[in-house]
């Protein structure tokens, strides 16, 4: 049986923090079902999945006020700055596409947040997919193809254990011991809690699902002189991030799809390919009649990282998102990002300049799946009513 | 008898003390970059610690400008003329 428990925070939550911290609640316990922030940031309300003790409800609730505590307190208001506004243009559907996806069988929810795409959507993705080669094919990008599984030695090196552990969802394998193979051919079958094989049967992590594409490009040129000193590459990759309760229709995803192109060398080289990208997927957007809206903004950081990497990248815009209108919902969505990573990779991975000072990198990339998600939320399914370039595509 | 510190002195004492490294890892001329711990996690705690030292107000335009000894220095100074 559910229960509800309501939270007074010990620090009201303003405004600009309600969607972050109400993201990382799912993670503070494994019986929070639904976590929401009133609008004025002064109660929050969780559903957990059944009944708790009260000592547990109190557990809860400290935990429940150390993120508050963490991430509110002395917060720097960050400020949005607009690069692009097209929310102006027009939109032809205000319902959740969703309902129509299911019922049409083109998506099939395998577990919460893995989807299978039925012919419509993956004609769609293919849509978008050709317009984000045009915008590599502009910068004559280098093709990469990058694994799905990605190092734990490498993501070591560049901090992302601390900065995005709640997200993260590990590859393992079975211990090379016959006892162990034997025992779980036997015995391993799926309950309501998961796979019943034991904890002991399984390696120690060396590779995890890769959380995104560029890191591959980065760790294969760590420890050596760029050649050239310059780089721009375009991969697309699977990238899986693990967001709980928040793993709602195809806004958040588990695992997903996403599209980029990779700027590598000195910092204003970077900068101009960022920003080079930015305009010139202005036109493609024009042409497809996007709702969206570009604006500075920030990485979903861990609790404990949240509040100083947010300031900082927020400080120096060294990220820009591409936000898509869900008229459904009156809301937007992140289907894609401008990135500047200033020399971090470089100083972290060893990857030099010709003078011998750390490379710069910075990325433009875009999620598929999302960017069909708003694109139907937006055109619906009456295909007159699509923008000719998308019609005379999928014909 | 101790002698007066110069502002530069005095900053690199502060950042010496945020970013948690030994005497003489920071001089006149250090910035942001030069050592693994003033990065981006490590410039907060710098600014942080610039706030409670001299008063430095923390928004975006500091944070992204107060990234040397140098700039840092000259903008206590401007501040306190």
């Amino acid at each position: 049986m559910s229960e509800q428990l309501e939270i007074t925070p010990v620090v009201t939550i303003p405004d600009h923090l309600v969607g972050q911290i109400r993201s990382k609640l799912a993670y503070v316990d494994e019986l929070i079902a639904q976590a929401e922030i009133s609008e004025d940031g002064s109660l929050i309300t969780l559903a957990l999945h059944r009944k708790a003790s009260e000592d547990k409800k109190a557990n809860i609730a400290g935990k429940i006020q150390h993120v508050v505590e963490e991430m509110a307190r002395g917060a720097i208001q960050p400020k949005v700055e607009v690069l692009e506004d097209h929310s102006a243009r027009p939109t032809y559907y205000d319902r959740d596409p969703m309902e129509v996806l299911r019922a049409s069988a083109e998506v099939y929810e395998e577990e919460t947040g893995v989807f299978v795409f039925g012919p419509l959507v993956t004609r769609l993705m293919d849509f978008f997919e050709s317009r984000f080669l045009m915008l590599a094919d502009e910068f004559e990008a280098k093709p990469y193809r990058f694994p799905t599984l990605i190092s734990a030695k490498m993501l070591d090196r560049v901090d992302y254990f601390s900065a995005f552990p709640h997200s993260l969802t590990f590859a393992t394998h079975l211990r090379e011991d016959l006892d162990v193979i034997n025992h779980f051919a036997h015995e391993a079958h799926y309950t309501e809690d998961g796979l019943n094989a034991p904890a002991e049967s399984f390696s120690r992590f060396k590779m995890l699902n890769s959380p995104a594409v560029c890191y591959h490009l980065y760790f294969s040129l760590a420890d050596h002189p760029l050649p050239d000193g310059k780089l721009i590459a375009t991969a697309v990759g699977h990238c899986f991030r693990y967001e709980s309760t928040n793993l709602t229709s195809m806004e958040r995803l588990w695992n997903f799809t996403m599209r980029e192109v990779i700027f590598v060398g000195p910092k204003d080289f970077v900068l101009e390919n960022r920003e080079k990208s930015r305009q010139l997927m202005e036109k493609i957007f024009e042409d497809i009649g996007l709702v969206y809206h570009v604006e500075t903004a920030n990485d979903p950081f861990f609790v404990g990282e949240f509040r100083k990497q947010v300031a900082f990248q927020t400080a120096f815009q060294l990220k820009y998102e591409i936000r898509a209108k869900l008229p459904f919902k009156n809301s937007t969505l992140a289907v894609g990002s401008y990135n500047y990573h200033q020399d971090f990779f470089g100083r972290h991975l060893g990857i030099t300049l010709p003078d011998g000072g750390p490379i710069h990198t910075g990325c433009t990339a875009f999620g598929l799946e999302r960017i069909v998600y708003a694109f139907l939320s937006q055109f619906g399914f009456d295909q007159s009513k699509w923008p000719q370039v998308v019609r005379d595509w999928i014909k | 008898m101790e002698t007066q510190k110069t502002l530069s002195e005095q900053v690199q004492a502060v950042l010496q003390e945020a970013l948690r490294v030994g005497a003489g890892e920071i001089g006149p001329q250090t910035q942001f970059g030069d050592l693994p711990q003033w990065d981006s996690m490590g410039h907060m705690e710098v600014m942080v610690a610039l706030e409670k030292a001299f008063g430095v107000e923390i928004t975006a335009d500091t944070i992204t400008e107060l990234v040397s000894i140098p700039a840092i220095c000259s903008y206590i100074e401007a501040r306190h003329e």
